[in-house]
C-alpha cells in the first residue's frame, strides 16, 4: 500500500512530460505503420532481388562461378551478334532491344500526342480514343497471335495491303522473314502502345490553362512555336512519364514476341529479346541455366533502372 | 490588347469562349510528316533488305508466293478445329464406391483430341476400380511448372506425359523406375530408349504418331492425273507438274507453328537420303550437321524445292495451312498421322514417303506419347498401375481403335486399325523406326533447330550458316 502511494506520489512530482509520450507514441505509430510495409518490401522485392543476384553467381551443378555467367551471358552471340554486319537481323537480343526503343518510344510518343492535340476537341472523341486504348488493354500474348494472323502471307491484312499497292517485296509473310520479323512486332507494338500515350497526354492536356495559349494567340505567335514553348514544355510531365513507362514496357517486353514466334524469338531468332532469352535459360534449356538467366535478370533489371534514373533526372534538371 | 474577334468589353470571356487555334494544320502536318518519314524509313529498309540475295531459276514456274498468287477463292471446308489450347480437368469415377485413391494424369490432349483417350481412362477404372482424374496442361506449359514444382517436392499429377528429353534429363532426379513395370520385350525395338538412363527406365510410352509423309486428296490426284511417285525425279516432276495446275499457290504447302512441322519434313529428308543411320548418328551427336554427307542432304534434296518455290511459305499449320491445303491451293502436305482426325473426309486422304535410294536403309519417325511417374506421387502404386495400363497392349488398343493413334505395344493386330491408319502403319513395314530427333535432344537445341529451319525455308541461300547455327546449339 505505502508502496504504491509512493510510486502515485513520485509520479504526481514529476509527470512524465507530455511531449516525450507523444514522441513515443509517434514512434509506435510510426512502426505500426512501417513494419508491415518494410516487411512486404522486403519479402517481396528486396529478397527476390538479392537472391537473384545470388543465383546469377552460381553455375548450374551449384557451385559458385562469380561473374562467369555474366561473362557468358554478354559475351554470347545471344546477346550480341554483330559479325558480318551489315546483315539482317538477329543482331542479338541486346541490339534487338536497342532497336525497339529507337523505333517504338519515339513513335508511339508523337503518336500518341499528335492523336491527344488533334482529338482534343473533336466530337466524339472519347469513342475513338476508347478505340485506340483497346490496343493497351489488349493482352501482348494475344497482340502476338493477333500479329501472325495480320502478318501472315496468305491472309495477313498488312502484306494484301502492299500486293495492292504494287510493292511486291512486302506483299511477304512478314513473320516469316528476318528482316520483317522484327520491324512488323515493332510496328505492330506502336498501334498496341499508342493508347498509353494518347491518354496520358489528353490529360495532360487539361490541365494547361486555356489562357496561355490564347496569350501566345494575341502575340501572334505561330501554331508550331506555340506547340515548341508552350504546349510541350508544359506537357513534361506527362512526357516524362510517358518515356519512363515505355523505355521500361519495351526493355522487360516478352509476351508480344513469344506469341507471336517461338522461345527462340522466330526465324533465325530475329526478334530475339533479353526477356525471351532469360526464359529460354530458364525453361527451355536442358538442363536449365538458371544462373546465366538470373545473369539476364539482373542485367535487365540495371538497365532499366539506370534508363529510368537517366530520364527522370534529364528531364528534371531542364 | 484583345485579339481580334475579341470585344473589349468582354474580357473575361476570352478565355472561356477559347477554341484551340484554327490554324493547327502546320503542327499537325509537321508531326505528321515525321511519322511518315519514320514509317517509310522503316518501311523502305525493311523492303530493301527483304530483297533475296541470289535469284535461282524456279522449279516450280508459276509459283512464286502469295504475291503472284492467284486470288484467294472462298474456301469452304469442313477441317475440324484443334482445341488443345483450351485446358480442362475431368473426372472418372467407377460405378461402385471406389477403395483406391485417385489417380491425377497430366496429358496434351484437349477437346476432340481428348475424348478417345478419357474413353481409354474410363476402360481403366472400370477393369481396376480406380478413380483416375484427367488435366489437360499442355507440354510447353509442362516446361516451366515441372521445373519449379520439382524444386518443392510437388507435382501436378501420378502420372505425367512430357516429351522424352525432359524425362531423360530429369528422371533419375525426380521421377520413379518404371523399369520391372514396363519392358522392352512388349514394344516395337528402341521404343523405350529415348527415357532411358543407362539401364534404367525411367518413362513409359503410350501410343504414338508416325511422320510418314506427304498427305493429297486422292480426289485432287484423281482429277489432275496424278501419281505417287516412286524415285526422286518422279517426285520432283510432280511438284513441277502440279505447280502448272490453275489455282495452285504452291505445290507443296508449309506448315508451321513455334516450327516443329519444318523440322519433321527436314528429318523426312534426312532419314531417306541420309538414311536411318544419318538420322541416328545426328540424334546421338555423333555427326556433325555440318559434315559433307549431311550437307549433301539439304543442297541436294530439299534446298533446290525450297528455292524453287515449290514449298509454300510458313503458314500456320492448323488452320491456314490445312485449310488451304484441303481447299485446293497446294496439292500436298507433309504432316503427322494426327492428320486423320482433323479433316473431315478420311477416305479422300492418300499418302507416300519421299521414294527412297537404293541401297540406304532408311526410317520413319514415330514420335511416341511419353510419360513418367514423379517421384513426389502420394500413391505410387496405383500411379504404376495405369502407367502399365496404359503402355500395354489392352490400353492401347482401346486408343488405336478410334483413329489418329498407332501402337507402340507389340500384339495389337492390324485389323483394329481405322483404314486409314491401318495405311500408315503398313508405310512403316521395311523401314527403321525413328525417334523425333529434335525431341529427343530437346532444350534450347530443338528452338533453335526449329528457328533456323524456319530461316532456311526463306531463305535458302542462307544453308551454311543454317547448318553451322544448328551445330552450334547441339549439346555437348
Amino acid at each position: 500500500m505505502t508502496t504504491l502511494l509512493r510510486r502515485l506520489l513520485r509520479s504526481q512530482r514529476k509527470p512524465r512530460p507530455y511531449k516525450t509520450r507523444s514522441r513515443a507514441a509517434k514512434a509506435t505509430l510510426r512502426l505500426v505503420f512501417f513494419v508491415p510495409a518494410m516487411l512486404l518490401i522486403f519479402l517481396f522485392v528486396a529478397y527476390p532481388v538479392f537472391a537473384t543476384i545470388g543465383v546469377s553467381l552460381f553455375s548450374s551443378d551449384g557451385t559458385f562461378a562469380g561473374l562467369t555467367n555474366y561473362g557468358d551471358v554478354l559475351g554470347s552471340p545471344d546477346t550480341v551478334n554483330l559479325n558480318g554486319f551489315p546483315k539482317p537481323p538477329p543482331f542479338g537480343t541486346l541490339i534487338h532491344n536497342a532497336i525497339w526503343i529507337g523505333i517504338h518510344l519515339p513513335l508511339s510518343l508523337f503518336l500518341g500526342l499528335w492523336l491527344a492535340l488533334v482529338l482534343r476537341d473533336v466530337k466524339g472523341a472519347a469513342w475513338i480514343k476508347t478505340a485506340i486504348f483497346i490496343g493497351m488493354v489488349t493482352p501482348l500474348i494475344i497482340g502476338g497471335i493477333l500479329m501472325l494472323y495480320i502478318y501472315d502471307g496468305s491472309i495477313g491484312v498488312v502484306p494484301k495491303f502492299f500486293d495492292t499497292i504494287g510493292v511486291k517485296g512486302l506483299a511477304v509473310g512478314w513473320m516469316q522473314r528476318p528482316v520483317t520479323l522484327l520491324f512488323g512486332l515493332i510496328l505492330g507494338s506502336v498501334w498496341l502502345w499508342t493508347g498509353f500515350s494518347l491518354i496520358v497526354y489528353s490529360a495532360g492536356l487539361t490541365t494547361i490553362p486555356k489562357d496561355y495559349w490564347e496569350a501566345a494567340q494575341v502575340d501572334g505567335t505561330s501554331t508550331f512555336r506555340m506547340f515548341t514553348r508552350v504546349t510541350f514544355p508544359l506537357l513534361k510531365p506527362m512526357t516524362i512519364v510517358v518515356i519512363t513507362m515505355t523505355i521500361l514496357w519495351e526493355l522487360k517486353i516478352f509476351d508480344l514476341v513469344f506469341g507471336a514466334t517461338n522461345p527462340q524469338g522466330g526465324v533465325g531468332g530475329a526478334a530475339d529479346v533479353l526477356a525471351l532469352q532469360m526464359y529460354r535459360y530458364a525453361f527451355v534449356q536442358i538442363p536449365a541455366r538458371f544462373g546465366a538467366a538470373a545473369a539476364v535478370a539482373t542485367f535487365l533489371s540495371i538497365l532499366t533502372m539506370m534508363a529510368t534514373v537517366a530520364t527522370i533526372r534529364y528531364m528534371v534538371k531542364r | 490588347m484583345a485579339g481580334p474577334g475579341t470585344p473589349a468589353s468582354e474580357p473575361g470571356k476570352a478565355s472561356e469562349n477559347y477554341r484551340p487555334p484554327s490554324a493547327r494544320g502546320r503542327l499537325i502536318a509537321i508531326i505528321a510528316a515525321l511519322l511518315i518519314i519514320t514509317n517509310v524509313v522503316t518501311g523502305l529498309s525493311a523492303f530493301y533488305l527483304a530483297q533475296p540475295t541470289v535469284t535461282a531459276a524456279a522449279l516450280c514456274p508459276g509459283t512464286s508466293g502469295a504475291s503472284r498468287a492467284p486470288a484467294a477463292t472462298v474456301v469452304t471446308t469442313s477441317v475440324a478445329t484443334d482445341s488443345s489450347s483450351s485446358q480442362f480437368t475431368f473426372h472418372i469415377d467407377p460405378p461402385f464406391q471406389p477403395r483406391a485413391a485417385t489417380v491425377t494424369i497430366v496429358g496434351p490432349w484437349a477437346g476432340p483430341e481428348a475424348a478417345p483417350f478419357l474413353r481409354v481412362l474410363e476402360n481403366f477404372t472400370r477393369i481396376t476400380g480406380t478413380p483416375v482424374t484427367y488435366k489437360n496442361i499442355r507440354q510447353e506449359d509442362l516446361t516451366q511448372i515441372l521445373p519449379t514444382q520439382f524444386a518443392s517436392g510437388t507435382a501436378p499429377g501420378d502420372v505425367i506425359f512430357m516429351v522424352s528429353s525432359f524425362i531423360k534429363a530429369n528422371g533419375p532426379a525426380h521421377m520413379l523406375k518404371l523399369t520391372g513395370n514396363i519392358s522392352d520385350a512388349k514394344y516395337t525395338p528402341g521404343s523405350l530408349d529415348p527415357v532411358k538412363v543407362g539401364t534404367d527406365n525411367y518413362g513409359g510410352v503410350y501410343t504414338g504418331k508416325v511422320k510418314p509423309g506427304f498427305w493429297y486428296r486422292k480426289s485432287f490426284f484423281a482429277a489432275h492425273d496424278l501419281t505417287v511417285p516412286t524415285t526422286f525425279q518422279e517426285f520432283k516432276d510432280l511438284v513441277v507438274k502440279i505447280s502448272k495446275i490453275s489455282g495452285i499457290r504452291t505445290p507443296i504447302v508449309s506448315g508451321d507453328g513455334v516450327g516443329w512441322p519444318l523440322s519433321d519434313v527436314t528429318e523426312h529428308f534426312i532419314a531417306t537420303y541420309g538414311g536411318a543411320a544419318m538420322h541416328r548418328a545426328l540424334m546421338n551427336k555423333t555427326k556433325a550437321w555440318t559434315a559433307p554427307d549431311v550437307r549433301a542432304v539439304f543442297a541436294d534434296r530439299l534446298v533446290p524445292l525450297l528455292a524453287g518455290k515449290c514449298f509454300s511459305e510458313p503458314l500456320e499449320w492448323n488452320t491456314v495451312a490445312l485449310t488451304n491445303w484441303w481447299g485446293g491451293l497446294h496439292a500436298l502436305y507433309f504432316m503427322g498421322s494426327w492428320i486423320t482426325g482433323l479433316v473431315s473426309n478420311t477416305t479422300d486422304l492418300g499418302v507416300f514417303s519421299l521414294p527412297p535410294l537404293t541401297g540406304t536403309a532408311r526410317g520413319i519417325v514415330f514420335a511416341g506419347d511419353y510419360f513418367f511417374v514423379p517421384k513426389y506421387t502420394a500413391i505410387p502404386t496405383e500411379a504404376k498401375q495405369l502407367a502399365e495400363w496404359l503402355a500395354g497392349k489392352d490400353g492401347q488398343d482401346f486408343q488405336v481403335k478410334q483413329g489418329g493413334h498407332i501402337a507402340t505395344a507389340l500384339g495389337v493386330p492390324l485389323a483394329d486399325y481405322p483404314a486409314v491408319d491401318r495405311g500408315v502403319a503398313q508405310l512403316m513395314n521395311g523401314v527403321e523406326i525413328l525417334s523425333d530427333l529434335d525431341d529427343t535432344i530437346g532444350g534450347s537445341f530443338q528452338t533453335n533447330f526449329w528457328s533456323q529451319l524456319q530461316l532456311l525455308w526463306v531463305s535458302p541461300n542462307q544453308l551454311d550458316s543454317v547448318l553451322a547455327s544448328i551445330q552450334a546449339k547441339v549439346p555437348t
